[in-house]
């Protein structure tokens, strides 16, 4: 147990260091990140009406943000940390160590955290210059807080069959792109499901991706979602818990598979 | 070597590249669609279209994937140009091209142009397909307009991106300086969020770029609004002018300093 600590803590400390310190790695990313926010968040002042509350489409629009960057961390944090270890050649390092993938994921978790806890308060931070304060009030914190480990869930679920699936085929970061644009797109994570084509609606209800996001919005937007609270929260459980286990079942097999085989080399981008 | 020659072997290196990379080509087709969708899906949730349309003037599908289709063009001369020292340090040519007696202006031009000629043609996927959806023959023809325009408003691009380039690169940790310049441009042009929207310093800062004068013209042909587009175009042609010596004397001058300093392998 101490040695896994000791595991976890080396992987926090080293990433900290090359992440969010070296060369102010954070400082310049957050304003990168900022602009490119910017970006896209400007034109979304073009849909007000003046009879909107300014408050209420800054809410509107931290939420999604807030569900967008977590697929991000999951795609590119996560997922992603397999491609860099393929890439930089250490991957093999990682397995012989004899640690296994454990300690390095739950060392780079709070750094991931850390990232988007900034991110957010950047986001925040321009939402309220450019639109207005952001209305966020937690209707029910208890809901907010089982969304928010539904939601985790969910995510270490498709980063380990995102990770698994990297490991078997060595797919493209363009690919991994794509999915962190369509995702959260096609499955409720930036609109209330209520307001989706109902095609989409049925599609995005079944995947796992929408109970966890149509119960945050609820939470802390107060946004009716299409199903009953109570079922919502039900079928978002189940759904999120064997979510995970797939992706845990998925990520073991392909990893012993590698361990066969060995390591898939991944394309470029 | 000539402009042709470099052009030949410019085109040949990028598309080798597109054929051994099938799914970065695939992303160039989808990208205008997944920046329209996601502007559009957080839009139409705490907003209306019936909005956008009183003050823009425009359906925000046709302005948006114009907007994307813009951004894209744009971006794939601006990070070709800034992209290039650090990608020919990384694959370690930096020292030999830097010994060529290649004119930097010819080689920079050429640089963008094998991407920019496929995103340019993919109007055919993007704006081509909507435009005339929603406006059937006249449509059609307006994207032909729009796709020149903005192969124009890309070209104009090159001298700046090669002033900035010269700057950022004379600096340590350049890649972490474009980050944030990448961005900075893209709103500055104004396609997303048009320029006169912008605070005064935005569009003061925004007039000084070429391409934001034919991104100006290209909103008031899709939004219909009658102006001077000649006035408009000739600005942006004497600022891609007056900024070409700047552009090749901020080459020369990275250069030098990689000369002096040497190159670092990394």
């Amino acid at each position: 147990m101490l040695r896994l600590v000791r595991a976890i803590l080396m992987v926090f400390k080293v990433y900290v260091y090359t992440e969010l310190i070296r060369s102010k790695g954070l400082f310049f990313g957050l304003i990168g990140f900022s602009l490119w926010l910017i970006l896209f968040i400007a034109p979304m002042m073009l849909f007000m009406g003046r009879d909107v509350e300014p408050g209420v489409v800054a809410g509107y629009a931290f939420t999604a943000i807030l569900i967008f960057l977590s697929f991000s961390m999951a795609t590119w944090d996560w997922a992603g940390e397999i491609r860099w270890l393929i890439n930089q050649g250490i991957l093999e390092y990682v397995i012989t160590s004899g640690s296994g993938f454990l300690p390095h994921f739950l060392g780079i978790l709070p750094v991931s955290f850390i990232w988007v806890g900034f991110a957010l308060s950047i986001i925040y931070a321009l939402l309220t210059v450019l639109i207005g304060p952001p209305l966020i009030l937690i209707h029910d914190p208890l809901l907010f807080i089982v969304g928010f480990i539904m939601l985790l869930m969910v995510l270490m679920g498709y980063a380990l069959l995102l990770g698994g699936t990297m490991i078997s085929t060595g797919s493209t970061g363009v690919m991994m792109e794509l999915l962190s644009f369509i995702l959260p797109i096609a499955t409720g994570g930036l609109t209330p499901l209520k307001r989706l084509p109902s095609g989409l609606r049925i599609f995005a209800l079944c995947t796992p991706f929408s109970y966890p996001a149509e119960t945050i919005r609820y939470a802390i937007l107060g946004i009716e979602p299409v199903l009953e609270p109570s079922i919502l929260l039900l079928r978002g459980f189940l759904y999120s818990i064997l979510f995970l286990l797939i992706g845990i079942v998925y990520f073991r097999y392909q990893v012993k598979k590698m361990l066969r085989e060995g390591v898939k080399a991944t394309t470029f981008y | 070597m000539g402009f042709i020659d470099i052009l030949r072997v410019e085109y040949k290196l990028v598309y080798a590249e597109i054929m051994r990379r099938k799914s970065m080509f695939l992303a160039i087709i989808l990208y205008p669609y997944l920046f329209t969708g996601f502007t559009l899906f957080i839009g139409y949730s705490f907003g209306s279209a019936n909005v956008f349309i009183e003050k823009i003037g425009v359906d925000p599908v046709i302005f948006m994937i114009t907007a994307g289709y813009i951004i894209l063009s744009m971006l794939a001369v601006l990070d070709d140009i800034l992209w290039k020292p650090l990608n020919d340090q990384w694959i370690g040519v930096l020292p030999y091209i830097i010994a060529s007696p290649v004119n930097r202006l010819v080689l920079f031009t050429t640089i963008p142009l094998p991407r920019l000629t496929i995103l340019i043609l993919l109007a055919s996927t993007s704006i081509m397909p909507i435009y005339t959806i929603y406006y059937g023959i006249n449509g059609l023809l307006t994207s032909l307009l729009v796709m020149g325009l903005t192969a124009l408003g890309s070209l104009l691009m090159v001298t700046p991106a090669m002033i900035i380039t010269g700057l950022i690169h004379s600096i340590g940790e350049s890649w972490r300086v474009l980050n944030i310049v990448r961005p900075l441009i893209m709103i500055l042009i104004g396609a997303y969020y048009p320029r006169f929207y912008m605070p005064i310093m935005g569009q003061v800062l925004s007039y000084l770029l070429p391409s934001s004068h034919v991104v100006e013209v290209i909103q008031r042909i899709i939004i219909d609004i009658p102006g001077n587009y000649y006035l408009l175009l000739a600005i942006a042609f004497t600022l891609a002018l007056i900024y070409a010596p700047g552009g090749e004397r901020s080459i020369v001058y990275w250069e030098r300093k990689k000369v002096r300093e040497g190159v670092k392998i990394s």
